[in-house]
């Protein structure tokens, strides 16, 4: 590596490979999401038996790992780059190496390795099977095949790759920390968003109104449900009820507002919704109120 | 003859997956291959495979037997074939004077010509592949075949002849693929080649070899750790081990080396190598760009870990303590505060003093820490840190640190009293909880890992020494939850039973020594394990036949009978035997019940066959089923009194004679 990119560069090159191979390049979805897999262009584009390639940036809000940003390693905000293939090609394997040696990673110069790693959703009802990719030592990416998605067995198995953005970035650019990876010429990843860690991180343990967002949670569920129950269901804004409730969640946690009981409830109210959801996607068709039948994930 | 070799050709493979297969393929191939008896099996995580020699080129012809109409049918009242006869004989192609007559039925005797091997292998290394079985499987394609990881190519060769498996939609041929990045297609010309092909194409698929490879490197460095236990993980990580070593900065010394260890094992599967220096294995690569990579991972890791301590550490361990309220240790039995609040007063039963309590309240603070919640293994580590980080007496510190040893079977016992009575006091806690919430072990269900938990309490008696009056600590255990009000729906009673039945297993004596011993009355879980080391230590003496005859003889007739008297009447007795009975069960029941009551059994055992010879005696002399009922009862009342006096040394019919 004579030149590491900077991170908007890596991010460029890998919207160019992922162009290259066929992808639909989406921008990041509007809502709070924990994870790219949450993107509708991820969890409802991979049910059912219809093609489908795309890759997009996701900002990925987890609060509960935020650190005021004072530790270089861990964010309540962080960047996936998340591509999914649909179905998985045969040579997916050897396609995703290739977006390495375009990142200019050469694999016979570095130890790459697939570690196993089997990946579990509960609140999705999702799960699937994949690995850890390890660069010298370091975890840059997930990979995973998926093999339910909202409780449901899937017509055809997706292959999912998240890049750790900030991790592979400090990896191509030699930083311990992800605050000092150059953006782009004199501007560091820290200078973006360190004032923005240390903010959120007040706000999601400190003060996020508990009782208000017990309230809202409440509110977007029985949103979700009535956009269901619709003689002409509208799934795709109840699942953005869904994503409201999984962060209106994430932050009650945060906060230590949920005991470890209230947090099996929570993730299966959750679960109930996003079944319900993937079902009216399928089916395009109103859901019987009595299906509750809960994922078995 | 021929050699064959299959390779199943897969996306790297989870260790526990290539361990799954090496343990199971021996076994397919004895099933599905003719001839098929020792075979070579090679794993790793791109590749299941085994070579067999001497394979059969054909299979034996064989000869197949058939049951056709019964004879009565296929004769006529002459005595000649019928129409079925021949039908029968004709569809087996044999002429109908050669059915034999056999039971009442006419048989056909058809050779069947064995199949040649090509003919039989496709479809017998089929069946190889799809009868493996792992802990996970997936779907990667169409087909809907399932693996552990997806299979992408079958390579199958017989000598030089290539062997087409149909699995799914997997390509199958005789080409197999070298190391992932420095080697592309390697031709398998002849099974035999196989392991020297893959060699020279970066790949060692012999998992001893690369087993052997890693451990002698290792080994050249000096000395190395593998606390975890990743080794054999490590094994099945890469196909051609490249040992490396790298080093980290001595400022993160100040972290406990525990931590630094397993900071590096658990995520990292490195081997530590003493202060400041690591060995790990890698795949391949460029040795100088990998080893500063992996230096500049640990290192990441490891400020990670500093950044977590250093909170810790500010906060201290009664400030951790003060947060266990708000910690739940299960949803329907409270937190951690709660548990603490029950070890205190356990510990305190259990004969702990000043530093068990100590230790009993802070034993779970840890639980509160940042490092135990990102390295749960840390547990009782951390909290002693914290511990002698806040100047507590070593006797808390420790106690805290060894509370969940014995971790498993070959694990320690604690090396201290504290430690001692804090791990009992802890397992007593989680088995009552668990038992008293409904939520018992089932089959393999044992999520708390409750079995472990019995069988340690069962070690902390027998090797511990420790004194453990189980059933009067569950009973109080079950009152301080209930006062807690932890949601109790069962009678958490039974916990006595489930505990004592490790002892069977535990303890160098027969099960039936330590059953008759169970059902002594004893409450206490060592003199249950020395009573039934003294039962069967004195199997063969005398005393413990006089023992034996008093309890078998008398348990025989009026264990089972009705009517015995409420109390033994002497006015009603009337045989001299009778009174010597009364006499020897006077003189040796109290000494049996106080020998029994101190622990000394050898003493409780010849006492209690001083009784054998008057019982003999009894039944010699005496009709005890009387036709008087009044004598009848009480007859049966003395036997009783004599089976209930012996019977504090146990069921000792359980012990087969």
């Amino acid at each position: 590596m004579s030149e590491a990119p900077t991170y908007q560069e890596m991010l460029l090159r890998l919207e160019r490979f992922w162009a290259d191979h066929g992808c639909v390049i989406q921008q990041p979805y509007h809502t709070e999401v924990g994870a790219g897999t949450f993107n509708p262009a991820t969890f409802l584009r991979c049910l059912g038996p219809d093609p489908w390639r795309a890759a997009y940036v996701e900002p990925s809000l987890r609060p509960s790992d935020g650190r005021y940003g004072e530790n270089p390693y861990r964010f309540q905000q962080f960047w996936q780059y998340q591509v999914v293939l649909k179905p998985a090609p045969e040579d997916v394997l050897a396609v995703y190496f290739e977006s390495l040696r375009a990142l200019g990673i050469d694999p016979t110069a570095h130890d790459v390795r697939l570690v196993e790693d089997d990946w579990e959703g509960p609140t999705l009802g999702a799960w699937g099977l994949g690995w850890e990719v390890w660069i010298d030592g370091l975890e840059c990416t997930q990979f995973t095949y998926f093999q339910q998605l909202g409780g449901l067995e899937l017509d055809h198995v997706t292959a999912e790759i998240t890049y750790g953005t900030e991790r592979l970035a400090m990896f191509l650019q030699g930083k311990r920390s992800a605050f000092d990876l150059v953006w782009t010429e004199g501007v560091t990843w820290g200078d973006v968003f360190r004032e923005n860690e240390r903010q959120w991180s007040v706000y999601n343990f400190e003060e996020a109104d508990v009782p208000l967002l017990v309230r809202r949670f409440e509110e977007h569920e029985r949103e979700c449900e009535r956009l269901l129950a619709r003689e002409d269901p509208l799934p795709l804004p109840a699942y953005d009820q869904v994503l409201k409730c999984s962060h209106v969640f994430n932050l009650l946690d945060a906060r230590g507002a949920i005991s470890v009981t209230e947090r099996a409830a929570y993730i299966a109210r959750v679960r109930h919704l996003a079944r319900r959801v993937a079902l009216a996607y399928l089916a395009g068709r109103p859901v019987p109120e009595e299906d509750h039948a809960d994922a078995a994930a | 003859m021929p050699t064959l070799l299959l390779e199943i050709g897969c996306e790297e493979l989870p260790a526990a997956a290539c361990e799954a297969a090496a343990r199971q393929l021996p076994e397919l191939v004895g099933r599905h291959v003719p001839g098929g008896g020792e075979s070579l099996v090679l794993v790793g995580p791109r590749r299941l495979a085994f070579l067999v020699e001497d394979v059969p080129e054909r299979e034996d012809d064989r000869v197949e037997r058939r049951r056709g109409p019964s004879e009565a049918i296929a004769f006529g009242e002459d005595g000649q074939p019928t129409k079925a006869a021949e039908g029968f004989a004709r569809s087996n192609g044999v002429p109908v004077e050669e059915l034999e007559r056999a039971d009442g039925f006419v048989w056909a005797e058809q050779r069947v010509e064995g199949r040649s091997a090509a003919e039989l292998l496709p479809e017998a290394l089929a069946r190889v592949v799809t009868g493996l079985a792992f802990p996970k499987t997936m779907r990667w394609d169409a087909s809907g075949l399932r693996f552990a990881r997806p299979v992408r190519w079958l390579c199958a060769k017989l000598d030089a002849e290539t062997i087409p498996v149909g699995v799914g939609a997997v390509p199958s041929g005789g080409t197999s693929q070298g190391h992932r990045f420095t080697a592309g297609d390697v031709e398998i010309a002849d099974a035999s080649a196989y392991a020297d092909r893959l060699r020279e194409a970066g790949v060692e698929p012999d998992q001893r070899v690369r087993r052997g490879e890693i451990v002698r490197a290792l080994d050249d460095l000096g000395e190395w750790h593998d606390p975890e236990g990743v080794l054999a993980e490590v094994v099945h990580l890469v196909e051609r081990p490249l040992v490396l070593t790298g080093a980290y900065d001595e400022r993160f010394l100040e972290l406990p080396l525990r931590v630094i260890e397993t900071v590096m094992q658990a995520h990292q599967r490195y081997f530590p190598l003493g202060p400041g220096r690591f060995a790990f294995v890698a795949n391949g690569g460029d040795p100088d760009v990998v080893r500063a990579g992996n230096e500049n991972v640990l290192a990441g890791r490891l400020d990670d870990a500093a950044f977590s301590y250093a909170r810790d550490v500010e906060r201290g361990l009664d400030a951790m303590r003060g947060s266990l309220p708000a910690i739940t240790f299960h949803a329907r039995a409270g937190s951690f505060a709660d548990k603490a609040d029950r070890l205190e007063e356990l510990s305190g039963l259990l004969g702990g003093g000043d530093a068990s309590r100590e230790a009993a309240r802070l034993a779970k603070a840890d639980q509160a820490s940042t490092m135990v919640h990102e390295f749960p293994e840390l547990q009782g580590f951390m909290g002693a840190v914290y511990a002698r980080l806040a100047g507590l007496p070593e006797a808390v510190a420790a106690a805290i640190e060894e509370q969940y040893r014995p971790a498993g079977a070959g694990d320690e016992l604690p090396q201290t009293a504290a430690g001692r009575v804090l791990a009992a006091a802890d397992r007593v806690d989680n088995l009552t909880t668990a038992f008293a919430l409904g939520e018992r072990p089932t089959g393999s269900r044992d999520p708390y890992g409750l079995r472990r938990a019995a069988i340690g309490l069962c070690r902390l008696a027998v090797e511990g020494g420790l004194e453990i009056d189980l059933a009067e600590l569950v009973r109080r255990d079950l009152e301080l939850l209930t006062r807690q009000s932890a949601e109790v729906r069962d009678d958490p009673s039974d916990v006595w039973d489930f505990v004592l039945e490790r002892l069977e297993g535990l303890l160098d004596v027969p099960v039936e020594f330590v059953r008759a011993a169970r059902a002594s009355g004893l409450r206490e879980i060592g003199a249950v394990a020395r009573l039934a080391t003294t039962l069967a230590a004195e199997a063969d003496s005398e005393a413990f036949a006089g023992a034996y005859t008093a309890f078998d003889r008398a348990n025989r007739l009026a264990g089972r009978a009705d009517g015995a008297a409420a109390a033994l009447d002497t006015r009603l007795m009337v045989e001299p035997a009778e009174d010597a009975l009364v006499e020897a069960l006077a003189a040796a029941g109290p000494r049996i019940e106080s020998a029994v009551g101190a622990g000394d059994f050898g003493t409780a055992l010849d006492a209690a066959a001083e009784l054998g010879p008057p019982v003999d005696r009894f039944f010699d002399e005496v009709l005890v089923m009387a036709d008087d009922a009044a004598i009848r009862a009480n007859r049966l009342r003395l036997l009783l009194d004599v089976r209930d006096a012996v019977g504090l040394l146990g069921d000792l019919t359980q012990i087969p004679r």
